[in-house]
């Protein structure tokens, strides 16, 4: 695949399970894409530098900071939002538990917390409260201390182990 | 922060991406955490990248006398994954940047980048690693310790791709790789590379390699050198702190001063070799 | 049936938690986007723009200089006039720079495109020639007059105010002990997660903006007054705000110039910041308090006599301007000292200008009088609860007027400095903390006493609508944006009118929606949003009874009314909530509704904290542990009012060791994101919060006081206290660093 600069190209991704083609320009950055030509506006943009971890999702089941990958680099690949991750209106365990442990307050930084959160919990079920904490710090909150976050992650493990 | 125009190329294989490379203005792209943060900048406006972040031929780790680590293997899978005489690279790729990051960068990226606070350089100078490089005039192989030219400059080429890292094992020795941070997921204020061979009670080999004290990594010879055949005494270790730093003139950035990093510099090797002292 | 005093669970996460929610930047409407051309001096004279090929390039609409976009920007920004008095001050006019920029990073032009990647390519090849002129970085410097920054002030001092109360220059000649002290907050960034943005749209008549803000209704008018369009024809909307802290209440050049751009374009503009535009937009901090304080052997704490200084950046920001008017009569604060002289200065620096950041101004004054505590225990090797305890204001003298004439409504302080110790285990942590440090840990434990003001007026307005259904709508005036009080208010509301919260909404944020409202700031929305709600809720349900008793054909004063429902008291005849808001739609005079507009005035919520602090072999500190106790008057939702503890506590943890803007030579912000320090995870603390139970109430219906920014005013004191007591230092300034630490 070969595109000249100022030129765009068709890409082809799953996004929550639906598939996509669309025209981009090879230097959209995928949080771009997502908001802007699918419309999925509930992944946000923080920060700029993948520091913040607002733009968090999952690229093929690995969180990755959206913000700091090219819709280009998608192409091909499967990606799940924090709109995908629930099903009609059911909340996710992680979702819910977030709802139960006012893990949130702003809410924008919520999304990418909540992609994180269903990351560690995919690749590790139980875990100690330090190694959530040690799981999120590429994810910032401002508002909550992060206390009632780890609360909300270490309360879906048990809901997800149970 | 929006990367300026650019065009893009995504080659099959290898051999591919370096016929675009000779006749085309490119830049490597594997992970691009390094890279598309300068992009957003506009620090860089390649005419093209080059994506060869999904070529299979390159992310692979193999074990071995000598193990080979492919250059776009993520840092994410080196982190989960333990060679023999090798654990000083799973613990190093645990701690580069946040899980987000090591999901999608790479350990060739890093490489490429080669930023003097980076945690590769110092570990792969330590390990004595070797760069395997090609280009279209053939494969070429650089020592670590000459592959890092300064701040942001290696020995690639714009025509060259980094294919893989060539780590010698070194099978007996305590290996750690320590960083001193000022938050979680921040660069290292101070890291440290340090395998060290211990024979009835003797130091039989010691390698030490800091990052983030200079514009590239900093081997101490005559640190090492000084703490060879001793029974690691607090004199010797005190001796080769001294020597760690001799010469060093650390940057001073928002992270901490000049002053402040050399002090950090001779507290991470006393505090690293005490605990592998220990560890006996 | 009651909410209040529960820890109900927010009542509108679920757009939150499943992506759903919807800012500034989410909102979908046709629109270019603005981006900025910004000064890359401090000080300079704006020679000439090249604009030619920005306009060139597909998708360029337009790039506007300072002298065009000023021909609609009228007014300048000015000074929040509800709480400033601009009379005593030096104010330069702040409009979009046109002439001079005045400090590095300010936009001297403005690029309109089709997309933000275009606008971004546009505005690289605008070529602005900036002649430098001398520039005054540093406020020491700046003090001297030798470089101004407004030549036309004539002086860099933008206010000089002197806050006299007794006679603080006999109170030290006649105290046992007298000490120099020099106490300091360096330049923080209040970083809320969600970047500013607005979205401007003009359609020919009326202005439609959408804006991240927690003051929609104060924009309005400032919109106006500077626009010169009347507030009618403006409404501002604030969408879903992603934090504040503050600085959310502070108006750009940027904006205006988005607004100015619509107008002029007749089309639909819209900014987000990107992180690094949000850093310069809105840095916060930096004052040094330097002086002498007098006390007696037993450590009660005489006098106070000193020197304080703000600095403000290049401009008056809205909010700037209370802290040198603020921070001198909170030094006192729950202290009984009366002698005192303190000159305020405030300083204009060719730097990025100052906003209020949560707490503005109280922890300022906090950590310098807490410091000075602490100062005084050192001096007499007391204890730092003793030396507290001995200069507190007693119970028996509230309420207390304090020596700059600010009455103090309610509280005991002793008791709970008493109360706070046992239920922090103050001291066995103290004792803990010893023990580890003869094992040869550096661990420490910190602690300090607060004074807040909060509950600010002057007025909040609320409607409650009983809806033909008996659904309620609360619209009020203030503008929650994470915070949760909306919650807090429905609980209030539903026990009011003793229906289920699920039936009550909570709306605000709306110029035009709600008619009338001040806003979400200084701790104050449960305490007087709350207020005004309960008071229209209770009209409201009093219009029902009229209703109810017109259907039954009785007296209002026959009818009572419990649980939902409407009950004839002599004829036994029931008429459910429902029914009468039916009922309420089909007679005369349809519908239900009561507005008011409540005043409101101060309110004094108090609390001692603790932290636990530990440092390693690098210097690096972390706070392992934060306790607080509080009263913050009655506590209507437990859970949210923790919440404010922790995210206070976390920003506190971040001021006290982490975060600091540093602006270099050039006058250019030398952080970015990745190096300025906002705590993660991992930094932050483990919580314990309580609140008093036997609490000392407001005078306002809710009986609360406000919650909002008490860790982060008391936070860096008890932090750097801990630090103090980890190494045997001491440290008289925020952040300690690493540094600092193994200095």
């Amino acid at each position: 695949m070969q595109v000249e600069p100022g030129q765009r190209v068709r890409i082809r991704v799953k996004v929550n399970g639906v598939y996509y083609e669309d025209e981009v320009e090879p230097r959209k950055l995928l949080v771009d894409f997502l908001r802007e030509n699918l419309n999925l506006t509930g992944t946000k943009i923080g920060c700029d530098t993948s520091t913040c971890g607002a733009c968090t999702v999952l690229l093929n089941g690995k969180s990755v900071k959206s913000c700091t990958v090219l819709a280009v680099q998608a192409d091909g690949k499967e990606i799940t939002t924090i709109e995908g991750l629930s099903s009609d209106s059911k909340l996710s365990p992680v979702q819910q538990a977030f709802k139960d442990n006012f893990a949130l307050q702003c809410g924008f930084c919520t999304a990418g917390m909540i992609v994180q959160a269903h990351y560690i919990l995919s690749e590790k079920r139980e875990m100690t409260e330090e190694e959530v904490r040690d799981m999120i710090h590429g994810n910032i909150c401002r508002c909550t201390g992060y206390q009632n976050i780890v609360n909300a992650i270490l309360d879906a493990s048990r809901r997800m182990r149970a | 922060m929006y990367p300026a125009q650019v065009g893009y190329y995504r080659p099959d294989s290898v051999e591919e991406a370096l016929d675009f490379l000779d006749s085309n203005e490119g830049k490597v792209l594997a992970g691009g955490q390094s890279l598309i943060p300068m992009l957003k900048l506009r620090i860089l406006k390649p005419k093209y990248l080059v994506d060869i972040g999904d070529l299979k031929e390159l992310s692979f780790i193999r074990e071995g006398e000598v193990a080979s680590i492919g250059a776009t293997t993520r840092h994410s899978e080196l982190a989960s994954r333990k060679v023999p005489g090798l654990e000083i690279v799973q613990e190093t790729a645990s701690k580069v940047g946040d899980i987000q990051v090591r999901n999608m960068g790479t350990v060739g990226g890093s490489l490429g980048n080669a930023d003097p606070s980076a945690d590769y350089p110092a570990l792969f100078t330590a390990l004595d690693a070797t760069m395997v490089i090609r280009s279209k005039k053939g494969t070429r192989e650089v020592k670590a310790g000459d592959f890092f030219k300064g701040a942001f400059t290696t020995a690639l080429e714009p025509s060259d791709i980094l294919e893989q890292i060539k780590v010698p094992t070194y099978k007996g020795y305590r290996q750690a790789y320590r960083k001193v941070v000022r938050r979680a997921g921040d660069f290292a204020l101070v890291g440290l590379a340090l395998l060290l061979k211990m024979e009835a009670g003797e130091v039989k080999d010691v390698r030490i390699s800091f990052t983030g004290v200079g514009e590239r990594p900093h081997r101490p010879l005559e640190a090492e050198n000084a703490l060879k055949d001793t029974k690691l005494t607090d004199g010797d270790v005190s001796r080769a702190m001294e020597l760690a730093v001799k010469g060093v003139n650390p940057p001073s950035d928002s992270r901490g001063s000049s002053s402040y990093r050399r002090e950090v510099m001779k507290r991470l090797l006393k505090n690293t070799l005490e605990e592998m002292r220990g560890a006996s | 049936m009651s909410y209040a005093g529960k820890s109900v669970k927010r009542l509108y996460d679920d757009k939150f938690v499943t992506g759903r929610s919807t800012y500034v930047d989410d909102i979908k409407v046709n629109s270019l986007y603005a981006t900025f051309v910004r000064s890359n001096v401090a000080h300079g004279v704006i020679k000439r723009m090249h604009k030619e090929d920005a306009l060139k390039m597909r998708g360029v609409v337009a790039v506007f200089t300072g002298e065009e976009l000023n021909q609609l920007i009228k007014g300048g920004i000015g000074p929040w006039t509800t709480y400033i008095d601009p009379r005593p001050w030096k104010i330069p006019l702040w409009r979009f720079a046109q002439g001079e920029t005045k400090y590095n990073g300010e936009p001297v032009a403005m690029v309109v495109a089709q997309d933000k990647y275009t606008a971004r390519d546009a505005a690289e090849t605008v070529n602005v020639d900036i002649e430098p002129l001398e520039a005054v970085i540093d406020m020491e410097e700046a003090k001297k007059d030798k470089v101004l920054v407004h030549k036309e002030l004539g002086t860099n001092l933008g206010y000089v105010g002197d806050f006299n109360a007794g006679d603080a220059e006999k109170a030290l000649s006649n105290a046992d002990r007298r000490v120099e002290v020099e106490i300091a907050n360096n330049r923080l960034i209040p970083s809320p997660m969600e970047p500013r943005g607005i979205v401007s749209q003009y359609d020919g008549a009326n202005l439609t903006i959408w804006y991240s803000t927690q003051i929609p209704h104060f924009a309005r008018a400032e919109f106006s007054r500077i626009f010169n369009i009347p507030e009618s024809r403006i409404r501002v909307i604030m969408p879903d705000v992603g934090g504040g802290f503050g600085s959310k209440a502070h108006i750009l050049p940027e904006e205006l110039a988005v607004i100015a751009a619509s107008i002029r374009l007749g089309k639909t503009v819209r900014w987000t910041a990107t992180r690094t535009e949000e850093m310069i937009a809105t840095n916060s901090r930096h004052n040094v308090f330097r002086g002498e304080i007098g006390f007696k052997n037993d450590g009660t704490l005489v006098a106070i006599k000193g020197t304080l200084d703000v600095e403000l950046g290049a401009y008056l920001t809205y909010t700037e301007g209370l802290q040198p008017t603020i921070i001198p009569p909170m030094i006192p604060g729950p202290y009984r000292v009366r002698d005192l002289a303190i000159r305020s200065r405030a300083i204009y620096t060719n730097t990025i200008p100052i906003t209020m950041y949560r707490g503005a101004s109280r922890p300022e004054a906090t950590f310098i009088i807490e410091r000075i505590m602490s100062t005084v225990a050192d001096e007499l090797k007391m204890d730092d609860v003793e030396v507290r305890m001995r200069n507190l204001v007693r119970e028996d003298q509230m309420p207390y007027t304090n020596p700059f004439g600010l009455k103090y409504d309610t509280g005991d302080y002793p008791t709970l400095l008493k109360e706070g110790v046992k239920v922090l285990e103050y001291n066995k942590l103290k004792e803990w903390a010893e023990s580890e440090r003869k094992k040869g840990k550096k661990v420490g434990v910190g602690l300090a006493y607060y004074l807040e003001i909060c509950g600010f007026g002057p007025y909040e307005y609320s409607e409650t609508r009983v809806n033909e259904d008996g659904s309620v709508i609360v619209a009020i005036g203030g503008t929650p944006h994470g915070q949760g009080t909306e919650t807090a208010i429905a609980q209030l509301v539903a026990d009011e009118l003793q229906i289920p919260i699920e039936r009550i909404k909570v709306t605000w944020g709306d110029s035009e929606a709600i008619p009338a409202g001040t806003g979400t700031y200084g701790s104050r929305t449960l305490a007087i949003a709350g207020s005004a709600a309960m008071a229209s809720s209770r009209q409201a349900l009093e219009k029902m009874k009229r209703v109810a008793a017109r259907s039954m054909k009785a007296d209002v004063e026959e009818i009572e009314y419990r649980n939902g429902e409407f009950v004839h008291k002599k004829e036994g005849k029931k008429m459910s909530w429902d029914a009468v808001a039916r009922e309420a739609y089909s007679g005369k005079e349809p519908g239900v509704s009561a507005s008011v507009t409540l005043e409101g005035d101060v309110t004094f919520p108090y609390g001692v904290h603790v932290a636990v602090v530990e440092v390693d072999d690098y210097g690096i500190a972390r706070v392992k542990e934060y306790r607080a106790y509080d009263d913050i008057g009655r506590v209507i939702n437990p859970a949210l009012a923790e919440g404010q503890v922790h995210g206070g506590g976390t920003q506190a943890v971040g001021q006290a060791l982490y975060e600091l803007a540093i602006i270099n030579e050039n006058g250019q912000l030398a952080v970015t994101y990745a190096d300025y320090f906002v705590p993660t995870a991992v930094e932050a603390p483990r919580f314990k919060s309580y609140f008093a139970e036997k609490y000392h109430p407001s005078a306002y219906l809710t009986k609360s006081k406000g919650v909002g920014e008490a860790s982060l005013i008391v936070g860096p004191a008890a932090i750097v206290r801990a630090i103090e007591d980890a190494t045997g230092k001491r440290f008289n300034k925020t952040p300690v660093t690493p540094e600092d630490i193994l200095k």
